[in-house]
């Protein structure tokens, strides 16, 4: 494999939240790359590549790094943008590594962003489907009600989450309650997270269960919010790390990969093979990933998880399909504590998606924050107190087929 | 790590203005017969990189449908959201970094009957100012530049339309391009409708439906695929700032930058003595002289000579797009990584009727943007 | 917001695209349901069987030209009950969408189901057939839902 990488800073345009009605997506970006270079001695001049990416059919704008390369510095420099969905921000950031990787560039940033006050998400969640959507009408679907539509679609306004929600729940043995449990931690989590968007202090599992159902089993509670922000994280190749001093408080890339299976939900017209709470890819591109990281058991060579859950009951289900819990167990770790900020294997202790979901910066956000518990650097009352020696960070996207999965840690593989 | 990096397949499709089969089966027919005839299966290849652009595609994660197309089902894949050819350094960079030995590279688009062109482009423009003015696009961008050059160099309309025509003619021999014209002329350029003049209709690139495929290999594995690797031996790409007035849209410095990066790489001092051949991303035929200027390819502003002299042609001294470059075929997202293609068949000998004599060396470069702000530059070797 | 900043209305024409589709397994389903059978297509390589049936193998990457009649009946694997609309208000009637894999089949067919009186005795695995309607015409609509044995 290539040379050491790791990441020196992570930065935020400051705390997540849900309009920014004051500024524009250039505007947006350019604080978090300030805050990323502010937190070094470096300079902009320093910066031999960006790597850039958000969904931009949310915001109307095709293509703005365009537009937005004066604002983060691109101009005069390498730019290369990467959008993958959902893991549009892992996407990017390692498509940066690989820049560093390479040989070619020594300092990289990666930028991820999304500003959803500005278009429309819900045309832009559309737009996903439409044109499978538009198939359908040429066949015949039963449009007099709803149900042949939902019936076509998907479990209605959550799609296909709310099927994987059911089969993970059987799956597990588990309940709802399991579910609210863990959205209620999370949100509690994001409160201790300065930058999260959904911050509720103390927030309780009745809290959750207050919310109406949208679609059995998941809640409003169980759901994301659309939020405003941008991350911007700075990755070094080793001889740099070593030339700017900066060996200590860094976190070094032991392991990444990025997978797809297919269309896993809404695929009516040619057939859905993968099962949605099997995440056979995530097992695939885990096991892939700890080998090259030299992990051998992640329960016990893993200290911290971010996981990217656009729904709650996935916060149950990643960790048992990273390995991080055998299959079906999540539920009894979350009821035994493992879960929480100092638990034994904290999940999230940022909050995770379902408190914050810029989409273009979500999956990079759980890079950045798996690389700042690694560094002992997280704000506001949620670095993990335990000794971390490795994390891992995951994003999810597509139609419930593609992840990135990372392991960062404190000491690089040895090469 | 990998130290040497070899396109050992390409393939694209007959791109047509109005493809009778939607994209999905476009790529997946491209890229097994691809595997086909290089004698590989999909489990041969490490990591997949698309090409493509969700405004081009007209929804959103537009892969979603398409990662199974190609074989990258349970399998490592990513996306870049540009033009094919920086899919191609992408998956570039993952092999150097000796995680992966084989990478299958793929851009596509249906620009030539799915969607009008200028409204997505018209999507790239800010929001706030550009947009709704709608006085600077990619057209009236191209066409500024193409004024600019004509006065300060006294290239004329019969020599843009010279120029074309040695572009449409070269298409008219690649079994590839959507455009045919056997009958276009000086004239019939020269008469076709005004867009923003000096640019006609004639000039304009053939927005097509279409793909291209590439398989990459690092040295260690590149024996097993071909015995004619075409190796990247060096790359370069750069940003130009957004906005137009702040650019010179005549020297290019930043296609200039890219450019030399990617000739100090190679290790190519002169790259006009150097460089056998060139695949440049055009949008517009007047963009030719421009960007082969700014990459070292002839002296500023000597369009008018080289035109006359055929030195551009493919029996002159440093052909530009013998294939017809974009003019013959401009399947957005695909476009650069054509370019790609069409350079490995030269250095190849598999050109056909376009094949240039002894082509050891090709410069490739492809472009996003209005103007051509983000440059990508590869030189390729035999 | 400060006096400098507007807001400017703009839209993305999603209509203003026209798509070319893959008509094959759709077509080749909806002839199915028309005559109240359900076809998809099996891969000969890997023996998976998809409905509807695409005219290539995902895992195999090969076309697949071998038509089949899968069973009526199979498997309830997922499903969801609808309660409330997207705003959050209650659905008077609130119905269960529900994925099934018919059995002999490896892919997942959404629709609605019926047949229970309670969704709360609902349970992943129960058995289903499908259902048509009465008079078909060679649409998605003949199939009507799926039924609880
Ligand atoms: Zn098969």
């Amino acid at each position: 494999m290539g040379r050491n990488v790791a990441i020196i800073s992570v930065g935020y345009n400051g705390r997540f939240i849900s309009k920014r009605p004051d500024i524009n997506i250039p505007e947006l970006i350019q604080p978090a790359v300030n805050n990323a270079l502010s937190k070094t001695k470096l300079k902009p001049e320093h910066i031999d590549a960006y790597v850039v990416g958000n969904m931009h059919t949310f915001e109307g704008v095709n293509q703005p790094h365009l537009w937005a390369s004066d604002h983060f510095n691109g101009s005069g420099k390498p730019v290369m943008r990467i959008a993958t969905g959902g893991t549009t921000g892992a996407s990017v950031y390692q498509a940066a590594y690989y820049h560093v990787a390479s040989g070619m560039y020594d300092v990289v940033m990666a930028i991820g962003w999304e500003k959803q006050d500005e278009g429309d998400s819900q045309v832009g969640l559309m737009g996903i489907l439409l044109p499978e959507a538009f198939s359908l009408f040429h066949f015949g679907p039963d449009t007099t009600s709803d149900r042949g539509i939902a019936g076509l679609g998907g479990g209605g306004s959550t799609g296909g989450a709310a099927f994987q929600a059911m089969s993970y729940l059987t799956r597990a043995n588990a309940g709802i309650e399991h579910i609210d449990r863990v959205a209620a931690l999370m949100r509690s989590n994001a409160a201790k997270n300065p930058y999260a968007h959904l911050q509720q202090p103390g927030c309780t599992e009745a809290d959750i269960a207050g919310t109406p159902i949208i679609s059995y089993p998941l809640r409003f509670g169980h759901t994301c919010p659309t939020s405003c922000g941008a991350i911007a994280m700075i990755l070094v190749s080793e001889e740099k790390a070593k030339k700017f001093g900066l060996t200590d408080r860094v976190a070094w890339v032991k392991g990444l990969g990025s997978g797809t299976s297919d269309a896993t939900t809404g695929n009516l017209i040619e057939g859905q093979i993968t099962d949605p709470a099997e995440q056979q890819i995530c097992k695939i591109t885990a096991k892939k990933v700890y080998s090259m990281a030299g992990i051998k058991d992640p329960r016990k060579d893993i200290q911290v998880a971010e996981v990217y859950s656009g729904f709650s009951h996935q916060d149950l289900m990643w960790p048992e399909r990273l390995g991080l819990f055998d299959e079906g167990m999540a539920p009894k770790m979350l009821d035994k504590g493992v879960y929480a900020i100092d638990g034994e294997l904290p999940i999230n202790p940022s909050g995770g998606v379902t408190s914050t979901n810029a989409i273009g910066a979500s999956a990079m956000v759980r890079v950045g924050e798996a690389a700042l518990q690694v560094m002992g650097l997280a704000e506001g009352g949620h670095q993990v107190q335990r000794k971390i020696e490795n994390a891992v960070a995951h994003g999810w996207g597509g139609l419930f087929q593609f992840v990135t999965i990372t392991v960062l840690g404190k000491t690089p593989v040895k090469k | 790590m990998n130290e040497r990096v070899a396109i050992v397949g390409y393939k694209q499709t007959k791109h047509t203005v109005d493809s009778p089969v939607a994209r999905e089966r476009m790529i997946y027919e491209l890229v097994k017969s691809l595997y086909h005839d290089m004698g590989i299966t999909k489990d041969d290849i490490d990591t997949f990189v698309l090409a493509s652009n969700d405004f081009t595609d007209g929804r959103t994660i537009s892969e979603v449908f398409m990662v199974p197309r190609i074989g990258a089902y349970m399998k490592d894949e990513t996306k870049v959201e540009a033009d094919g050819l920086n899919a191609a350094l992408y998956a570039y960079l993952r092999i150097l970094s000796g995680l992966y030995n084989t990478a299958l590279v793929i851009g596509f688009s249906m620009a030539g009957s799915e969607f009008r062109v200028p409204l997505t482009q018209a999507y790239t423009m800010d929001p706030a100012y550009e947009r709704p003015r709608g006085l600077i696009n990619f057209y009236s961008t191209a066409a500024l530049q193409a004024g600019a050059y004509m006065k300060k160099y006294r290239f004329s309309d019969e020599d843009l339309a010279q120029l074309t025509l040695k572009n449409i003619r070269n298409a008219n021999n690649n079994p590839f391009a959507a455009r045919k014209e056997p009958d276009a002329s000086v004239d019939t350029i020269l008469g076709s409708r005004p867009l923003y003049l000096p640019l006609r209709q004639a000039h304009v690139s053939t927005y097509a439906d279409g793909a291209c495929a590439v398989v990459l290999s690092s040295k260690k594995t590149a024996k097993k695929f071909t015995d004619k690797p075409v190796w990247i031996d060096g790359v370069g790409h750069v940003m130009d700032t957004y906005y137009v007035g702040d650019r010179d849209l005549l020297a290019m410095n930043h296609l200039t930058a890219a450019a030399k990066k990617a000739y100090k790489m190679a290790g190519i001092k002169n790259p006009k003595k150097e460089i056998d051949l060139a695949e440049i991303h055009t949008n517009f035929a007047s963009e030719e002289p421009v960007l082969a200027e700014a990459m070292g390819l002839f002296k500023p502003g000597s369009g008018k000579d080289v035109v006359k002299n055929g030195e551009s042609a493919i029996t002159g001294a440093l052909p530009v797009n013998p294939s017809g470059g974009p003019l013959g075929a401009n399947p957005i997202n695909a476009t650069g990584l054509i370019r790609l293609a069409e350079a490995s068949a030269q250095l190849r000998k598999e050109a056909g009727q376009n094949q240039i004599k002894g082509a050891k060396t090709a410069v490739v470069h492809a472009q996003d943007g209005p103007g051509a702000q983000l440059n990508t530059v590869f030189i390729v070797r035999r | 917001m400060t006096e400098e900043t507007r807001i400017i209305e703009s839209t993305w024409d999603l209509t203003a695209y026209q798509f070319k589709i893959e008509a094959d397994a759709l077509n080749l389903f909806v002839k199915g349901l028309k005559d109240k059978k359900i076809l998809g297509r099996k891969c000969r390589v890997c023996g998976t069987v998809y409905v509807p049936g695409p005219t290539y193998c995902r895992k195999c990457l090969v076309d697949i030209d071998q038509v089949v009649e899968v069973s009526q009946e199979g498997r309830l694997d997922a499903f969801t009950v609808s309660l409330a609309d997207v705003r959050g208000k209650p659905v008077e009637n609130p119905f269960i969408s529900c994925t099934v894999k018919l059995d002999g089949t490896d892919s997942f067919l959404m629709g609605v189901l019926e047949g229970w009186t309670d969704w709360r005795s609902v349970k992943e695995g129960m058995r289903v057939k499908v259902v048509f309607k009465d008079v078909t015409q060679g649409a998605l609509a003949d199939l009507s839902h799926f039924q609880l044995i």
